[in-house]
């Protein structure tokens, strides 16, 4: 029961986003991190390497010497990687299509954070260490809970895409960033083949930044109890709830174990949104901080982030349930009532405003097409703690021995190797 | 897919125990020309399972005589590493299938990409 939520989570909240997103992951603002090339640049000559959740490939032109393949869930991504000369299939990384021990290296670049159970997390690492030789090396890149600047209250989140088109300004703004990148962005820019080259700075290989004419960027991020705890039976509360709504799959308003007696007895799954918030677009895209938006959010906003809850009250909590409802289709305007309780001077007449300006934005992009995808494009991460990973192969994985853990750009990074097991 | 790729691929049908090498029914193969890297081609040659890929190029006929079993000395053979790199790197199968040889399942090729997504009930 458990591996079909999983999976029908993973389904609607990454699989099929990123279909629909990956035309736009392909014009973006998405660069090859370089300890990811370092790495695959002191392969031997002659090495071959697998990258698993490849996306849209683009690593997989670095380092000439050795065999590259990749592989994806999402077809329009692996498209396009082929579109580039790569070799490329259609996988799941919960089951690899490769003979046992056939890789001298495998990637896993912002991959295994989008599955939903810490069961999966662990099968797709075993997967990828059964295909790795012994001797041979695994390079896992998964976003961390703890950025620099604030650390995320829950692991477990839903993120909306945003596909605004950069207005010029913000296009100027961006390649002015670009231009104070480190050597590693001058590398690639010479590369000018390569269209997924970007100018941006990002961080990571997911797209946060969004641009309005109005100098104002709106973000929300909605947390989730993780899958694993939802089908915690221990929790009777947690787990009428869940059993009512397994199949909208979100799960119940109760936070932390301490609160959960107070709302248990909701009776209805929601997702609950933790903010909104407006920043100036010069605060996007910073490398240090992946989620440049959480820092923003907790600035002068009402409600009680406090430890480890998000008790919104009663009224946030009212229209989280509204949210939910439509959350298969909700469009990003609809999250107005939301900003109502956090833009209190500017009272009603502002919502019908900022509904317009979301709609003229969308309109207003440069290429004159309409670039807007609903917010049904929420892709579902569960973000690291510091350690988590490494935990995770030493404590799950006999095969792979921990060589390396570092922070890398918001990212938690964990390079492993494939060891012998003898069986006595 | 190349060949070299072919090497790797094995069936994953739950329950499969010998889903390897697979089959290659192809109906669309392309000869494209890449750069020979002789050594390149011999690093790779001891990562292969040299049977299967003798056997994947008789499928698609291009065997040019390749041996059953590896020479010895082969680094040094630059016609026979000529011929394994053609059959490792440049043969490649735009359009077909593969077939698991224990259950017959077939996992399309479209468009040199193979589709190796199982479906519900075979995972």
């Amino acid at each position: 029961m458990m591996e079909e939520a999983a999976s029908q989570l993973e389904r609607a909240h990454v699989h099929s986003v990123y279909d629909k997103i990956a035309p736009y992951f392909n014009d973006s603002r998405y660069k090859a991190w370089p300890k990811v090339r370092q790495f695959l640049l002191d392969l031997e000559p002659g090495s071959i390497v697998a990258d698993i959740g490849c996306g849209n490939g683009k690593y997989l032109h670095i380092n000439k010497e050795v065999f590259k393949l990749g592989c994806d869930v999402c077809r329009p991504l692996v498209d396009f990687a082929w579109s580039q000369g790569h070799e490329v299939q259609m996988c799941d990384g919960l089951r690899l299509p490769y003979r046992d021990g056939c890789f001298d290296a495998v990637l896993s670049i912002a991959v295994i954070h989008h599955l939903s159970t810490k069961e999966r997390r662990i099968r797709a690492i075993r997967e990828m260490a059964r295909t790795l030789r012994v001797g041979g090396r695994l390079m896992i890149y998964v976003w961390a809970m703890e950025q620099k600047r604030r650390k995320f209250e829950k692991q477990d989140i839903f993120v909306p895409w945003n596909p605004n088109p950069q207005s010029t300004s913000e296009h100027g703004k961006t390649r002015r960033r670009a231009a104070a990148q480190s050597v590693s962005e001058a590398l690639d820019n010479s590369d000018k083949h390569r269209k997924v080259r970007s100018t941006s700075s990002v961080a990571d290989d997911e797209d946060l930044t969004c641009s309005v004419p109005q100098q104002r960027t709106q973000r929300l991020w909605f947390f989730s109890r993780s899958l694993d705890s939802v089908f915690d039976f221990g929790n009777l509360t947690v787990s009428r709830s869940s059993s009512r709504d397994m199949s909208t799959l979100l799960s119940p308003t109760g936070e932390s174990e301490g609160s959960k007696s107070s709302q248990g007895g909701r009776g209805r799954g929601l997702i609950k949104q933790v903010s909104s918030f407006f920043s100036p677009p010069s605060v996007i895209g910073s490398e240090e901080d992946v989620f440049d938006a959480v820092t923003d959010l907790h600035r002068g906003q009402t409600y009680g982030g406090g430890g480890g809850d998000n008790n919104n009250g009663t009224e946030s909590q009212a229209v989280s349930v509204s949210l939910a409802q439509e959350c298969g289709s909700l469009a990003l305007p609809d999250l107005v009532p939301f900003q109502k309780e956090h833009l209190k001077q500017s009272g009603g007449e502002s919502e019908g405003r900022e509904q317009q300006q979301q709609q003229q934005e969308s309109t207003k992009s440069p290429q004159g097409d309409e670039r807007q995808v609903d917010a049904s494009c929420l892709r579902y991460y569960h973000v690291f703690r510091e350690g988590e990973l490494a935990e995770l192969i030493e404590n799950h994985v006999d095969e792979l021995h921990v060589t390396h853990t570092y922070f890398d750009h918001a990212n938690w990074c964990v390079v492993a190797e494939k060891v012998q097991l003898w069986k006595i | 897919m190349k060949l070299l790729t072919h090497n790797m691929l094995m069936s994953h049908v739950k329950g499969v125990t010998k889903g390897y090498p697979l089959l290659i029914k192809a109906t669309e193969v392309k000869v494209n020309e890449v750069e020979f890297n002789p050594q390149f081609v011999s690093r790779m040659i001891p990562k292969v399972e040299w049977s299967a890929l003798v056997k994947a190029a008789e499928e698609l006929g291009h065997r040019q005589d390749l041996p059953a079993e590896l020479l010895a000395d082969y680094e040094k053979n630059e016609e026979f590493l000529k011929k394994v790199h053609k059959v490792l790197l440049e043969v490649e199968v735009i359009e077909g299938c593969l077939q698991c040889p224990e259950s017959g399942r077939e996992f399309p090729i479209t468009k040199g990409i193979p589709n190796m997504l199982l479906n519900e009930d075979e995972v």
